[in-house]
């Protein structure tokens, strides 16, 4: 039991009930947003589904079986999923900064993890609409077939795959908190490289086990190289296998949530220190 | 045009400022490579897994010249527009640049230096790359690299001409539209046959492409490069016809540029949006 602002004591199922109010704010604010403005909407699917279409050219113009396309219409939808991690999630501390709305959050009586949580799940709802436009656009216009009898496990396996990679976001937001300019930088760091090294439009197997492995610490690895497997079986030349894949994301998320909880009180102790919190980074 | 090479001169230097002072050059440099790099490698290892196929070292030298050289594209066509939005929304600076003693067009000209400058490393690094870590073989014995140079120049010029078109549409519209320009370059690169060979297009997105200067201008390259064409439906064209078409096309895009960029700064002036703020 605790006390708030008032110097009330507060209950644990009031607090409990003021994060989860927190969560829901945080997370409706973000998905009315998502359709406010049409031409985000646009931006936001036509314009990556055409960076998709690019690669499906490639495998095609390379004479590659119909399932790499599969792969990279896979990948494509991972993608939206992914940006929004690093702009929508990771980045969203730093934006708020600069907009000078930090503070405002950090006097709150709510977790910073709630506050985090409530983007990861407004994020999500936001771009699923965006992903599913993907999906289904490349699905019909590539002709890429999905077996719908292994839809379920594929969609399981995908919401622990975003559990782990929005729980890698809160970390990062932890350390973009701190950073000025080079949020920016960073985060467009985490573009292309990581679409390499998670492997969105190849097997990530094809660069090697040991880059593979190491490639895993990002839960959108496995998670990709699982749902492939699960829709292509071997042809999807998977990394591990595929029982081996869930309890992995698992682990992940449980991992990158401690850390996240730890890193976001050392780094807000540490802005509040260096007088960071408040500077803008432009 | 002393005048001009001074405003030249100052906005290269605050674009420098702005993009890259934030780092040590070495950092920088590094984030500066990284992105062609990992294209690179992407394209790479697309190639490699189904090499066991149908795929060949030509295949992978094709694809990996239009991407590198495509990124003179992405660089200074984003570029050039985002400056825009920058000066006038996040460092509020647009107006007091405005009402300084210079025009705005030599200005953003000026501002794009840092991402050619950028492109340029990135590319360098690639083909660098690409030859001495890939094992591709850049240029046969019978390219020109002073031509091959002229060639990336008077593209790179198309390229800044479309840029200013586009930061004059940026002068006029709100700053979610930064969309639009990132969505552009994502057009050019499925239109331009950059990474796979037009013939697998459907037909009316080959017409398309072949009213697009990119396209040319990335065939030149490859058959300087590579001594022979990557695209069948430009076969029928030479090398010389190439070059006219991007130097008409680059002429074209440098008229149509000072034409609308004029009108939208005009556009801009009189309904007060050039200190406007849609951050939201």
């Amino acid at each position: 039991m605790g006390r708030d602002l008032a110097g009330t004591e507060t209950t644990i199922r009031a607090r409990i009930r003021m994060n989860a109010a927190a969560v829901f704010a945080r997370a409706s604010v973000r998905v009315r947003a998502s359709f406010r403005e049409s031409s985000w909407i646009v931006g936001e699917t036509l314009f990556p589904f055409l960076a998709m279409s690019a690669f499906v050219f490639v495998y095609r113009g390379l004479h590659a079986p119909p399932e790499y396309e599969g792969f990279v219409v896979l990948g494509g939808a991972m993608i939206a999923y992914w940006n929004n991690v690093i702009w929508g999630m990771a980045s969203q501390f730093f934006w708020e900064k600069e907009q000078g709305q930090l503070q405002l959050y950090l006097i709150t009586p709510v977790s910073r993890m709630s506050i985090l949580l409530g983007m990861a799940l407004g994020g999500i709802a936001m771009t699923t609409t965006r992903a599913a436009v993907i999906l289904i656009g490349g699905m019909l216009l590539f002709h890429v077939s999905l077996p719908l009898s292994r839809a379920l496990p594929a969609f399981g396996l995908f919401v622990l795959t975003l559990g782990a990679a929005y729980s890698l976001g809160m970390i990062l937001s932890s350390l973009f908190l701190l950073w000025g300019r080079e949020v920016w930088h960073t985060a467009t760091l985490l573009q292309e490289p990581i679409y390499l090294f998670s492997g969105f439009y190849f097997p990530v197997s094809a660069m090697g086990i040991v880059i593979g492995i190491a490639g895993s610490i990002l839960p959108v690895t496995l998670g990709l190289d699982g749902i492939r497997q699960i829709f292509y079986g071997p042809a999807a030349h998977g990394l591990l296998p595929l029982r081996w894949i869930p309890p992995i994301q698992i682990a992940l998320t449980l991992v990158f949530v401690t850390l996240a909880r730890v890193s976001l009180l050392a780094m807000e102790n540490l802005g509040k220190r260096e007088g960071r919190l408040t500077l803008k980074g432009d | 045009m002393k005048r001009l090479a001074q405003i030249l001169r100052t906005s290269a230097w605050l674009g420098w400022q702005v993009e890259a002072n934030w780092a040590d050059p070495t950092l920088f440099l590094a984030y500066a490579i990284a992105k062609p790099l990992a294209t690179t490698l992407i394209l790479f290892f697309m190639v490699k897994v189904v090499s066991q196929g149908h795929a060949t070292g030509d295949a992978f030298q094709f694809i990996f010249i239009g991407n590198t050289f495509f990124l003179y594209v992405t660089e200074v066509l984003i570029g050039i527009s985002w400056t825009v939005f920058r000066d006038r929304e996040d460092y509020e600076t647009l107006k007091y640049i405005y009402v300084a003693p210079l025009r705005l067009l030599p200005y953003l000209m000026g501002r794009a230096f840092t991402r050619v400058a950028t492109a340029s490393v990135g590319v360098l690094v690639a083909l660098l790359f690409g030859r001495f870590v890939l094992g591709l073989s850049i240029g046969v014995p019978t390219t020109n690299w002073l031509l091959v140079l002229a060639a990336v120049l008077l593209g790179l010029v198309g390229v800044l001409w479309l840029g200013i078109i586009l930061a004059g549409t940026s002068l006029v519209v709100a700053r979610h539209s930064m969309n639009l320009n990132e969505g552009l370059s994502g057009l050019f690169f499925l239109l331009c046959g950059a990474v796979f060979p037009l013939d697998v297009l459907p037909r009316w997105a080959q017409s398309v492409s072949l009213s697009l200067p990119f396209t040319y201008w990335l065939e030149l390259l490859r058959r300087m490069l590579t001594g022979h064409g990557f695209a069948r439906s430009l076969a029928a064209l030479s090398e010389g016809d190439l070059w006219r078409i991007i130097a008409g096309a680059t002429l074209g895009l440098c008229f149509a540029a000072i034409l609308w960029f004029r009108w939208c700064e005009g556009y801009a002036r009189d309904r007060g949006l050039i200190d406007w703020k849609t951050n939201y």
